[in-house]
């Protein structure tokens, strides 16, 4: 039986792979589990030297104190609404164009595909001067509309990987609902859309951890101190404790629990979604 | 269909794109062309833009700022693009195999995947910090000398590179995982029966099987690390002094400090150029190595 030669052949391998993963897992995980003692350290253990690595005793008022000195629930909410709103925006627009460029007679399909790909290429970095101009323009400055209105107008990563679940509907579906009569909007909105959900949850928790995590475009966007994010206002902690990085660990580690939260729930997605953006349009 | 029908469809197609057409038009195709004018011009953000013609991009060849952000944003490629593509490359193939508690092993490296820039910073200060961080533990087990890490002009970008690796290999690896998945088992099966060892079997079938994603993960990372801003602009800042200054960082200076938003233009034009050109040499370049089955 060939299986068998294969099984007795591998076996050294198998364990050296285990080896490495494991170890490589442990390094990945390791520095999260030092910064979740030192977060619990008191400012004498977290100065001394030697460093011990366990807090003796754990000091768990340090969440405590960083949630009642900075506004936490207010980063909290303005990040879940920024967050939810542009995941709703992408996931709803994104289904609308790629269904579009999948299954309907669009004019221009590959120029908007060309397109598509060459907006990857071009990073928010390079476009955020003209955008600035144009959100103040718009008299959008300070407020959540730049953080939100750009995912309502779809994404590049969101339209390739709806497209892709579209195509993967065989079109007798379709046509057999068009037989029946259902109108273009029926045939989206009851039968291509219930079918593609596991890609519009990908879409959803990848929309949702990239505005989560966003830096750049809050800082460039925001002022008003009630109106930061998690990730803004856990960087000013550092400037409110100056010398006191326990605290601010704190702070950095309790921004990560509801991103942790929607990985651990959706982890699948996580995985189909960074497989998903390797495919070819 | 009916030639009505097929147009009420294309309206109908048109009317379902229309969010991508707006995008294209308001997110790109605007500020692009905003861009090249404004490099052309000394615009404070407060006085209208004034026509100064190619005085930002000749100010740009003599800026030494720039030079160094340019040559720090290409040692950091240099470090970052081949260790992450080789590193996904080998923890995919040892998560390929049937392992127990896989899924929980794949979880691991997600974490630093989906965790912030801010949450990273914080993080790797636990490993990287000179005084308390516990890379110079592991130094001292060796005998070496302690580093300061990111606070040390030499060492700060193989740093922030280490960091960038750590972040994004769990991504990268993923994408390899599907490429390898797609592999036949009856070519492994084939070598093996001719003699072929782990080694051989790695070199010959896999490497050249996943060419086609090993093309992908090289550009996708060279197009981020040429972007590098989030990572810097939280952990360091640039420095200590310039040492860690990037492109995209400078940029983000010129404009939104320095209120120098035409300079920043021509900064962010000259980078865009650099990746375009990086790209469609990648894209020449797989001609020559990239297998297609």
């Amino acid at each position: 039986m060939p299986s068998r030669v294969l099984k007795r052949g591998v076996r050294p391998g198998r364990l050296l792979a285990y080896t490495f993963v494991v170890s490589g897992a442990v390094i990945m995980l390791l520095p999260f589990v030092t910064s979740l003692f030192n977060s619990l350290k008191s400012y004498a253990d977290f100065i001394a030297i030697p460093q011990t690595l366990l807090p003796d005793p754990p000091v768990w008022s340090n969440y405590t104190e960083v949630w009642g000195r900075a506004p936490f629930a207010t980063y909290a909410i303005n990040s879940f609404v920024i967050a939810g709103l542009a995941t709703i925006g992408a996931v709803i627009s994104s289904a609308m164009v790629g269904h579009a460029m999948a299954r309907m007679r669009l004019p221009l399909r590959n120029a908007l595909l060309t397109a598509a790909l060459a907006t990857l290429m071009l990073p928010t970095v390079v476009t955020i001067i003209p955008t600035f101009i144009m959100f103040r323009e718009f008299g959008w400055l300070d407020t959540f509309l730049p953080l939100i209105v750009p995912f309502w107008l779809a994404t590049p990563f969101g339209i390739f990987l709806m497209r892709q679940a579209f195509l993967a509907i065989p079109k007798d579906f379709m046509e057999a609902a068009t037989l029946d009569g259902a109108g273009l909007w029926t045939v989206f909105a009851r039968i291509h859309l219930p079918l593609v959900k596991p890609s519009l949850a990908t879409l959803a928790v990848f929309t949702f951890m990239t505005s989560w995590g966003a830096v750049l475009e809050p800082t460039v966007y925001l002022t008003s101190p009630e109106k930061l994010t998690l990730p803004i206002g856990v960087m000013g902690l550092r400037g409110q404790f100056v010398g006191n990085d326990q605290l601010v660990t704190a702070g950095a580690l309790m921004s990560l629990v509801p991103i942790l939260v929607v990985f651990i729930v959706a982890q699948r997605y996580f995985v189909r979604g960074a497989a998903a953006s390797g495919l070819k349009g | 269909m009916t030639g009505s029908g097929k147009l009420v469809e294309k309206l109908w197609a048109g009317l379902f794109a229309s969010p991508y057409l707006a995008h294209l038009v308001l997110l790109t195709a605007w500020p692009v062309l905003a861009l090249s004018y404004l490099s052309f011009t000394d615009y404070d953000t407060v006085s209208s833009p004034n026509w100064i013609g190619l005085d930002n991009y000749t100010r740009l060849l003599k800026d030494e700022h720039f030079w160094n952000s340019l040559l720090n944003t290409g040692l950091f490629a240099l470090l970052y693009v081949p260790l992450q593509t080789v590193l996904a490359l080998v923890l995919a193939v040892g998560l390929n195999q049937r392992l127990r508690f896989m899924p929980l092993l794949r979880g691991a490296y997600f974490v630093p995947v989906v965790s912030s820039w801010v949450v990273i910073a914080y993080v790797a200060d636990a490993v990287f910090n000179p005084r308390t961080g516990s890379a110079n533990t592991v130094l001292g087990w060796f005998g070496a000398d302690p580093q300061t890490w990111l606070k040390s002009p030499a060492l700060v970008i193989p740093t922030l590179a280490l960091v960038a690796v750590w972040k994004g290999v769990g991504y990268m690896m993923v994408l390899f995982l599907a490429g390898l998945q797609s592999i036949p088992k009856e070519l492994y099966e084939a070598a093996e029966v001719d003699g072929a060892g782990p080694v051989r079997r790695f070199w010959r079938i896999t490497v050249p099987a996943v060419s086609g994603t090993t093309f992908l993960v090289l550009v996708l990372s060279t197009i981020s690390v040429l972007q590098a801003f989030e990572q810097v602009y939280v952990m360091t800042g640039g420095g200590p002094g310039d040492a860690s200054e990037v492109t995209v960082l400078y940029m983000y200076r010129q404009g939104f400090e320095f209120f120098q938003m035409g300079y920043a233009a021509a900064v962010a034009w000259v980078l865009f150029g650099i990746t375009l050109v990086l790209t469609l040499f990648q894209l020449w370049l797989q001609r020559k190595w990239v297998h297609y089955a």
